[in-house]
């Protein structure tokens, strides 16, 4: 089977696919880091929200009705935790912030529990994105093909108006050095509450996009937060190309060791990682020195 | 340096003798639940070692934790080794373990120290989860308690195994308090408050941390140990990484770095959570509303407040006990 060009492919289309949700959900938790020196443990959370919310609009009105409005829903609920709690927390430490998303994370937790009950919900493919498409000599489905455009969509966006747009600057600015962006003229803050804001958008859309391949149910932000950490923390955090790399390190690690070496694909992973941190401490790409 | 106050001392016999009052007086449930609390005790001890005084905020302590059980489980059954020297290798080993992961995160700082401890955890898990020889997701069955009935004593007896789980947290608290005074104690608070000038009056940090770090993964292991002798039985999800995120809750809502605080909070988290459970399954979300509460009051836990609140009374020149400890040090 490892002599055939289709299974190759194949297995790279489902490395790519992972990677696309993952970066999905890692460059907003990256670039609020690297902007807001935060960590948003809650971020997996907002994932498992997102799918929630496009399950029950795809309900009603069907899965791009969806697929729109849970960005915006939990673009919402973003807002609410920023001026509720982020805010406040801004100038604690690491420590406190942790404690604070991980408190959030049972809050939230237990929230979609008693909304939605405990049993998983499941939404159907549109019929657009149905079915399989042939591709590179193998046939794919085509919602997994959807969903690997769509990453590179909104990674060919994130790179134009981080590196190209007045605003991209801005950005980029108040990650290298805050305090001089700020002296700039630069409102930082308000800088810092719309990337938030793009932040969770992004997981929303991821948990909607990931909604129809998975169930949805309450522990899904928690079994993909450790993904996503592992993510940002191999890329170096606070960096576009750090997420890129990051994502696709992961997708291609784990998918390929789930097929080529099964009993040692769950600690290949970790150990990528520990050997990361052992040779770069503050991982391949981060965005300061 | 962690030194005791009067009211550290006051707060422990209180501990101490409503622990023995429980021993005596309660029913199977009641000693069930103690005892949960002891083992979570320890847990938080070690745990509080490394992250209040020397800053290392390790979330692998839940999987050090399930090294000792898996280590005492697998040698006591499938090696057939005795219980006291399967104890012993089990603790050993676990404390070889942390040291190596001590010495190696040593150069993580902050969010990166916690990732870091945080994928050593993981790895053990998804190891143990997947190898057979751990029973695999199956978790282990059949271990045995400690045979100490040549000195007349039964430790299958429920209220005989919360009692030696008392004694072990005695001596472990004073194990904690004695190395957290000794030199290596002194050194990894000043690594703590300021790395590079102890590097220049010639530590060598790493080691430092490592030893440490080693020492409270010893006592994890203990812990271990101990959880699989109580339950008799162990599963994989004894070390995932919510077990260290639990520890870590604990001993923030205790008071970081206070040694007493943390034991207030094992207490405290275990009463909770099972007065929360019986009467909500959401009990979750309570514990995550006091945990932000807690944090965002900026009060250093539970004993932490207790502390601040007799500080701010006493007319002392110094206002809080954070305070203080950073004056002592200097």
């Amino acid at each position: 089977m490892t002599t055939d060009l289709g299974f190759w492919t194949l297995q790279a289309l489902n490395a790519l696919q992972l990677s696309m949700l993952l970066f999905l959900l890692s460059v907003g938790l990256t670039v609020i880091f690297g902007l807001m020196h935060f960590v948003n443990l809650a971020h997996g959370a907002l994932y498992a929200l997102g799918a929630y919310f496009a399950a029950s609009v795809a309900a009603v009105w069907g899965y791009w009705a969806a697929f729109l409005l849970a960005p915006v829903a939990v673009a919402g609920v973003g807002v609410l935790l920023y001026s509720g709690f982020i805010q406040r927390m801004r100038k604690s430490g690491p420590m406190a912030q942790v404690l604070v998303t991980f408190g959030l994370i049972f809050v939230l937790l237990d929230m979609t529990r008693i909304i939605w009950g405990d049993l998983p919900l499941a939404i159907e493919v549109p019929a657009m994105l149905g079915g399989r498409l042939a591709f590179l000599g193998v046939e794919y489905p085509t919602y997994r093909l959807f969903i690997i455009v769509l990453g590179l969509v909104v990674l060919a966006g994130l790179a134009f108006v981080l590196g190209r747009t007045q605003i991209g600057a801005m950005i980029r600015a108040g990650v290298d050095n805050d305090e001089m962006a700020a002296c700039l003229g630069i409102n930082v803050e308000r800088l810092f509450f719309c990337v938030f804001c793009v932040g969770c958008a992004l997981a929303g859309l991821a948990g909607a996009v990931a909604a129809p391949l998975l169930s949805v149910s309450p522990d899904m932000g928690l079994q993909i937060l450790i993904p996503t950490l592992i993510v940002i923390v191999i890329g170096g955090l606070g960096s576009l190309k750090g997420a890129v790399a990051g994502s696709l390190i992961y997708g291609f690690v784990q998918t390929f060791g789930a097929v080529l070496a099964p009993q040692l694909s769950s600690v290949l992973i970790y150990a990528l990682l520990a050997a990361v941190l052992v040779i770069k401490p503050v991982g391949l790409f981060p965005a300061k020195g | 340096m962690f030194h005791h106050t009067p009211l550290r001392y006051a707060a422990l016999v209180l501990l101490a003798s409503g622990a023995l009052f429980q021993a005596f007086t309660a029913q199977y449930f009641g000693l069930e639940i103690l005892t949960e609390i002891l083992i979570l005790a320890m847990l938080v001890l070690a745990l509080d070692m490394v992250a209040g005084f020397g800053g290392m905020v390790s979330l692998c302590h839940g999987a050090l934790m399930g090294v000792g059980a898996y280590g005492y489980a697998v040698l006591s059954t499938t090696a057939g080794l005795t219980p006291p020297v399967a104890m012993a290798a089990a603790v050993g080993i676990t404390a070889g373990i942390s040291w190596v992961i001590g010495a190696i995160c040593s150069r993580s700082h902050g969010i990166y120290f916690i990732m870091a401890t945080l994928a050593f955890g993981q790895m053990a898990y998804s190891y143990v989860f997947e190898a057979p020889i751990f029973g695999g997701d199956d978790g282990l069955g059949g271990i045995e308690r400690l045979d100490l009935s040549a000195v007349g004593i039964d430790l299958n007896d429920t209220r005989t195994f919360a009692l030696f789980c008392l004694v072990a947290l005695a001596a472990i608290y004073g194990l904690a308090v004695m190395v957290l005074r000794s030199g290596l104690g002194r050194s990894f608070s000043g690594v703590m408050h300021n790395e590079q000038r102890m590097r220049a009056l010639g530590l060598t940090v790493w080691r430092v941390k490592a030893d440490v770090f080693g020492l409270s993964g010893m006592i994890a292991g203990f812990a271990g140990v101990l959880a699989a002798q109580h339950i008799m039985y162990i599963s994989p999800g004894l070390m995932a990484w919510t077990v260290s995120g639990e520890a870590l809750v604990v001993v923030i809502l205790g008071g970081l770095g206070t040694l007493v605080g943390p034991l207030v909070g094992a207490a405290v988290f275990v009463v909770l959570k099972h007065e929360l459970s019986s009467l909500t399954t959401y009990w979750h979300l309570i514990v995550g509303v006091i945990l932000i509460g807690v944090v965002m009051s900026r009060a250093n836990g539970i004993f932490g407040f207790i502390e601040d609140y007799f500080a701010a009374r006493s007319k002392a020149a110094v206002a809080t006990p954070k305070a203080t400890e950073v004056t002592k040090d200097a």
